[in-house]
């Protein structure tokens, strides 16, 4: 009987092998990543984890872990949730990433990164999951450069926290052993809710950690960058989730619910301040994008009965957001080749989907009406003003904020080309980016289509076990 | 021989000399522009912080460190070794790899006032069942790696210490917990780490200098410029 994490795990390393191989035909290996991802999407969504079934004339058993020594694999029904949303958003990603031209090696390493993020979600022990977002970092490392020389603050600081994080997670794990020990002495629960909050600090990368953020949304292609803070954000806040479930009394030890929203707001703002005085497109788009992550980190702070939901709500479509600005912005990085506000001048009139599709991403970012963020960022911001009003109005602050980097940003893109002639985009490109912001419009017009998805991953996670 | 006697022949130096030993390569890590300086010291940290876990835990598996250790000093030597073309160094010197944020003078004294913290400190500093001599390694090692990576933004350096803050770590992580796994863990991810800082080296090693973007594309791994 095969075991569903060594299918999934097995599938993926030899499928990112066989792209890098491929990896001179882009079109090809686009497709073929892309059409692996919905399958497997796909075949998460719909086989049974509890009972075996029959794959190819062998059975497989997705639910069964797989077991190492100290260290177990298992797909459960919250972890599959979140698969199912990784590997969809790589299915478009991949596509995207082809016609924005984003790279080549993205298709492997892409694929590398999806198998160590459903690493990440399947491990037990708890407390060894961080080294395997390190190892993720580790990759994205290759990812961010992409091959360029010159800067590598990107990288490096993608690289940098993460690891930082893993020894207090380890330590945090001796001390969770020795607590059953004394039961009378509350010390090691206190000293291991501290570390871990210290860790969690480092693995969320929040204001005034987030400094990788601008730097690769500068240094990075887009859409790679889009897609590295979609699903490591996303596999990160899952942790989150994991542990406090696990830990019930990690949030009594150091109350990190509120630590969250304080982080969460201080994010948020500062991030819409920032990307109101960019001048250069990559940093707007990251700032714009840390903005909405610290909207996210609120949502799960606030938790109970409706933060969740609503978290969850914000966590899917922020990604038509985020992956429709960043499908802009790559698409005028790469023809009018800088990112620069004084060196994109004409884009519209060369690349006039684009330009929409960067402005309508941002206006998503900063959850504007008719943007598939409005509905998930209004019930957001009523929760939190049922606990402070000061809060919700800092949040929208910083939506101002975004809102008018994304405005310069577009205002810069009009006007007569000033620099070498630039081509019309592709149809593909075109059709690629009309298609995201209409269904952003979709979204924004009737949430009630995302009723089904947010309901399915709900229930998995109310009943996360350890 | 067998691994425990080439140990025990070296036991003369597992206690208060590995420690200083150690000491002084994480300064060597932190201090000089040279990278053959900064490859040496970091060779002596992890020879050092080998002899020191071998007593907590097993011989061989101390040895893991350095093996992976000498694996990322390869691995970094061979990046150095690269960016060392005739080309790169008729460059003027304050334009040849690596290009330092600070000046030696500066770092001397950031790790002067680092060495008064450390004997400031260090007695009010209490780890669960870590030794004294085992505090004094961790807490000198964990400031110079922090020291190092608020000094350099350049990957040798910059890299070189973080894996020395993650020596420091693992001084306390093994001392505290002994499990198989998870030392082939923490040692396989050290050089995954070193892979990734080696090729940030070889990427901004090849940085074309400010007056000149005619250096060619890196493209170890085949990547396209956007």
């Amino acid at each position: 009987m095969i075991a569903g994490p060594v299918l999934l795990l097995g599938l993926l390393v030899v499928a990112a092998v066989a792209l890098y191989i491929l990896r001179r035909f882009e079109s090809l290996a686009a497709i073929i990543a892309s059409g692996l991802s919905a399958v497997i999407a796909v075949a998460l969504w719909r086989l049974p984890l509890t009972v075996p079934t029959i794959l190819v004339g062998r059975p497989v058993h997705l639910g069964r872990p797989f077991m190492w020594e100290d260290v177990s694999l298992q797909i459960s029904p919250a972890s599959r949730a979140l698969l199912v949303f990784l590997f969809a958003t790589a299915a478009v990603t991949f596509i995207l990433a082809w016609r924005t031209y984003q790279g080549r090696t993205f298709y492997p390493f892409g694929m590398l990164l999806l198998a160590i993020w459903g690493a990440v979600v399947m491990l037990q022990p708890l407390t060894y999951t961080p080294m395997a977002v390190v190892l993720a970092a580790v990759l994205s490392v290759f990812l961010i450069q992409a091959g360029k020389a010159g800067e590598t603050h990107g990288a490096w600081r993608q690289l940098l926290y993460p690891t930082l994080a893993v020894p207090l997670f380890l330590i945090a794990s001796w001390y969770i052993d020795q607590a059953p020990l004394n039961p009378d002495d509350q010390d090691p629960y206190r000293i291991a809710g501290w570390l871990l909050i210290a860790g969690f600090v480092l693995l969320l990368q929040p204001a005034p950690l987030h400094v990788a953020f601008p730097a690769v949304a500068s240094q990075a292609p887009p859409v790679v960058a889009a897609f590295l803070w979609t699903g490591g954000q996303s596999v990160t806040l899952f942790l989150l989730q994991r542990f406090l479930v696990t830990y019930p009394w990690l949030s009594e030890a150091v109350d990190s619910a509120s630590w969250l929203l304080w982080l969460g707001v201080f994010t948020a703002v500062l991030a819409g301040a920032l990307a109101s005085t960019r001048q250069r497109l990559g940093r707007m788009v990251g700032y714009a994008a840390l903005y909405d992550y610290g909207i996210l980190i609120v949502a799960l702070g606030l938790r109970g009965t409706a933060g969740l939901p609503t978290a969850i709500w914000l966590l899917l479509t922020r990604t038509f957001s985020l992956l429709t600005m960043a499908a802009g912005a790559a698409a005028i990085r790469h023809y009018m080749a800088s990112d620069q506000f004084e060196r994109i001048r004409g884009a519209a009139s060369r690349l006039p989907w684009a330009v929409i599709a960067l402005i309508a991403g941002g206006f998503g970012m900063a959850g504007l009406p008719l943007t598939a963020q409005l509905p998930s960022r209004w019930a957001l911001l009523q929760l939190v003003a049922e606990n402070d009003r000061r809060w919700a109005l800092l949040l929208l602050l910083g939506a101002l904020g975004v809102v008018i980097g994304v405005i310069r940003a577009g205002q810069a893109c009009f006007g007569e080309l000033k620099f070498s002639p630039v081509e019309r985009a592709p149809r593909a490109l075109t059709i690629i980016a009309f298609l995201l912001v209409a269904a952003g419009v979709l979204l924004g017009l009737f949430p009630q289509l995302l009723t089904g998805p947010v309901a399915a991953v709900i229930l998995p996670l109310s009943i996360l076990e350890p | 021989m067998s691994l425990a006697d080439l140990f025990r022949q070296l036991s003369l130096l597992i206690g208060a000399p590995a420690v200083v030993l150690a000491g002084i390569g994480a300064v060597l890590i932190v201090v000089p522009r040279d990278w053959r300086a900064v490859l040496f010291g970091y060779a002596l940290v992890t020879v050092m912080l080998s002899l020191l876990l071998s007593q907590v835990i097993p011989a061989e598996w101390a040895l893991q460190q350095v093996i992976a250790g000498g694996l990322v000093a390869v691995m970094l030597f061979m990046s150095a070794r690269q960016l060392r073309t005739p080309a790169h160094l008729a460059r003027p010197r304050s334009q040849q790899w690596p290009r330092m944020a600070s000046v030696t003078t500066f770092r001397l004294l950031a790790v002067g006032l680092a060495a008064i913290g450390f004997v400031a400190v260090r007695e009010g500093l209490s780890l669960p069942n870590i030794s004294p001599l085992f505090r004094d390694a961790i807490l000198w090692l964990g400031v110079m790696g922090l020291v190092g990576l608020a000094l350099h933004e350049e990957p040798l350096h910059a890299g070189l210490s973080l894996l020395t803050f993650l020596g420091a770590t693992q001084l306390v992580v093994f001392t505290l917990i002994q499990r198989r796994m998870l030392v082939g863990l923490l040692q396989g991810g050290q050089v995954l780490l070193g892979l990734a800082i080696a090729y940030l080296v070889l990427a901004h090693g090849l940085a074309a200098p400010p007056a000149a973007q005619d250096e060619p594309e890196l493209s170890v791994f085949g990547g396209e410029a956007p």
